[in-house]
């Protein structure tokens, strides 16, 4: 406490200079801080577009290999016997295999281009959807290849306006569907160029034999597989098992480039959104160079703060002060004169970012979105102190070598 | 009770060798006022330093109290500084920006365990030595002789059985000198050991015993019968 009083007075004595030597540290911890504050906004406002499951969901598509269109062979698809050694793997909680084709379904008194997917029962979970009436697929349905289907809200509406479509048929490609059940709107943002509710579901089966073929490569062809995890956690070590699996089952070495696709997109976004904007790159290079220009300001004024203060030591050494009596004291002053920096650039930093914020707004969205917790301030402010620490260091130690001879006859 | 034995100490500058001590045995017993005069360079601020334990010398041993402090280690003297002496310097050393009593008060805050009562112990002395009406004046705001008082006052606080004094007059007229020396005698009889560095004779004559130093000798050393007297 006394060293703490001692080291502001030391510092209240000379303002101008302190407030100064403080500007690195000011500067720096105001960026570090603002890095920080705009990384979190934009990692939570990732975590907002996407919902808790897709954060756990793992996409499988086949890729096409080789550089050149010349060399590049087909994609190999996957197919019914990858689906059931994938819901195998540990930890996962189910898993679902699509093939689709935009094809025109036929109702009496109209017709409408819709999606037509092969699915399962778990397809509408891994896209988040739930039934509004009827039924959803069941594995029998894919058992014996039922002609039936589960028919998306935007479909519905288009094929049979206001009317209840469960019980009513569909043809596709001349074949006849009962619609057995109808899938509750979803909300959410009109993505990838499509209404998320136009679709027709039918079984996978039914889809291979009835309309699309079966592959005569691959047999029981699956076009996009989504394997969900039992929590987020698992997820890295599920995508491992997955690639081990998949290249077990093709005959891949480690070493082969791959010929499918593993993804979680709300990691690779996460991620990509950390490390991708320039901006917080800039933020971040600019606060660790003022942290440590600051530093060694800091370094430089408490090495001159020793020099002018040496009769001060001896003095000190005269009635009692030890060695580390003399470095804690100088110590103290190296680090509240960062703290001090530290605590004004916590503000700046906070103003800053707040006024990114505001100052971004477009069609009343915030390009830079900002998170400023406690945790980010104390990373800020802790870099500071740090920083103090670090360079006050030496000052302070050479402080505490002075022979006291020497030092009370210092001028 | 303070003893050196042969203490010795050089000092080569410019490949020249200084003797600044050159076989310096000493007893003082306690309670004695001590003055060391002699010319300038004759040691006398080497010898304080090397009582003090500020400086060691390079052979010979400096016994307190039965204690060779030149065997100590850098804690171990920190802490006797603190409990045992008290310096008074010529240039007064205090901390400018700090009052008289904050001033005073210094040395206990390296005291172990640390006084709850520092602030009203330097009041206190600084009463004693006539400045109880100048408690938070700084040093600019105090004349010299009344910045010397608030040292003296600062070397008394943590009750030593030393006072080392190294030219405590030389930056004072003769009147506030000889205040200041009076002080010094009454503390003397109150018990209080002091040696005392001066090259003034006149000050030397505040003392009981008088030791005259050249070349890092002691050339005379001599009871003062008109102040044991006295
Ligand atoms: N650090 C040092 N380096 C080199 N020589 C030194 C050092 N300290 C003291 N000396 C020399 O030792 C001798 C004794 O010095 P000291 O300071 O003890 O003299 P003094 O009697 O106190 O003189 P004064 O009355 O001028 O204060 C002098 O010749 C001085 O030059
Ligand atoms: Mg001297």
């Amino acid at each position: 406490m006394t060293l703490l009083r001692l080291a502001f007075s030391s510092l209240m004595e000379r303002k101008l200079r302190s407030l100064l030597t403080m500007l690195g540290i000011i500067i720096g911890v105001a960026s570090v801080f603002a890095m920080l504050a705009i990384g979190n906004g934009a990692k939570k406002s990732i975590l907002e577009n996407f919902d808790e499951l897709s954060t756990r969901t793992v996409s499988l598509r086949p890729l096409w290999t080789g550089r050149r269109s010349s060399q590049s062979r087909p994609y190999r698809r996957f197919d019914e016997a990858d689906l059931k050694e994938l819901a195998a793997l540990p930890d996962v909680e189910l898993v679902s295999g699509t093939l689709g084709r935009e094809e025109t379904a036929v109702v009496p008194g109209a017709d409408w281009a819709t999606s037509i997917t092969g699915a399962d029962e778990n397809h509408l979970y891994t896209e988040g959807m739930e039934m509004a009436g009827g039924r959803n697929l069941t594995p029998e349905d894919l058992e014996f290849g039922r002609t039936v289907a589960v028919v998306g809200s935007a479909a519905a509406s288009r094929l049979f306006g206001q009317s209840y479509p469960v019980g009513q048929t569909i043809s596709i490609r001349k074949v006849p569907f009962e619609v057995v059940g109808l899938v509750a709107e979803k909300e959410g943002e009109i993505s990838w160029g499509g209404d998320e509710n136009d679709f027709i579901l039918i079984p996978r089966t039914t889809a291979r034999n009835r309309l699309f073929g079966n592959d005569w490569l691959v047999r029981n062809q699956i076009d996009n597989i989504r394997v969900v995890a039992r929590d987020q956690g698992a997820v890295a070590n599920l995508q491992n098992n997955i690639d081990y699996l998949l290249r077990r089952r093709r005959g891949l070495s480690a070493a082969d480039a791959p010929d499918f696709a593993a993804r979680n997109f709300a990691a690779m976004q996460q991620s990509r959104a950390e490390s991708g904007r320039i901006f917080t790159v800039l933020l971040a290079s600019m606060g660790v160079i003022s942290l440590v220009v600051g530093g060694v300001g800091v370094m430089n004024i408490m090495l001159v703060s020793v020099t002018e203060r040496t009769r001060e030591i001896g003095l000190r050494m005269s009635i009692g002060a030890r060695r580390s009596d003399i470095l804690r004291q100088f110590l103290v002053e190296a680090v509240v004169l960062c703290g001090l920096g530290g605590a004004i650039g916590l503000a700046v930093g906070y103003g800053a970012s707040q006024f990114a914020e505001k100052a971004s707004v477009q069609n009343g969205e915030a390009l830079f979105k900002t998170v400023t917790d406690v945790p980010t301030a104390l990373i800020a402010f802790g870099s500071a102190v740090l920083i103090g620490v670090v360079f006050g260091y030496l000052p302070a130690r050479r402080a505490s070598r002075l022979n006291p001879v020497e030092a009370l006859r210092h001028e | 009770m303070i003893r050196t034995a042969d203490l010795r100490k050089t000092y080569t500058m410019g490949g020249q060798t200084i003797h600044a001590l050159d076989g310096v045995s000493l007893d003082i017993p306690d309670g004695q006022f001590v003055a060391v005069i002699g010319a300038s360079g004759s040691g006398k601020s080497t010898l304080m330093n090397m009582l003090g334990g500020l400086d060691s010398p390079d052979s010979g041993s400096v016994e307190i109290n039965g204690q060779n402090i030149a065997g100590l280690g850098q804690k171990t003297l920190a802490r006797f500084r603190n409990e045992t002496l008290g310096f008074v310097f010529q240039s007064f050393q205090l901390m400018p920006r700090q009052t008289a009593v904050a001033n005073v008060a210094l040395p206990l805050s390296y005291r172990r365990p640390k006084p709850a009562d520092a602030n009203e112990r330097a009041a206190a002395v600084l009463g004693a030595v006539g400045l109880g009406d100048r408690l938070t004046n700084k040093p600019t705001q105090l004349s010299g002789g009344q910045q010397q008082r608030v040292a003296i006052a600062r070397a008394l606080v943590g009750d030593p059985k030393l006072l080392l004094a190294d030219e405590p007059t030389g930056a004072l007229d003769s009147q506030t000198s000889d205040d200041i020396m009076e002080l010094l005698v009454r503390l003397g009889r109150e018990g209080l050991t002091i040696v005392l560095i001066t090259h003034d004779l006149e000050v030397a004559e505040y003392a009981q015993r008088i030791i005259t130093m050249r070349d890092g000798q002691i050339l005379e050393d001599r009871m003062n019968e008109k102040a044991v007297a006295a």
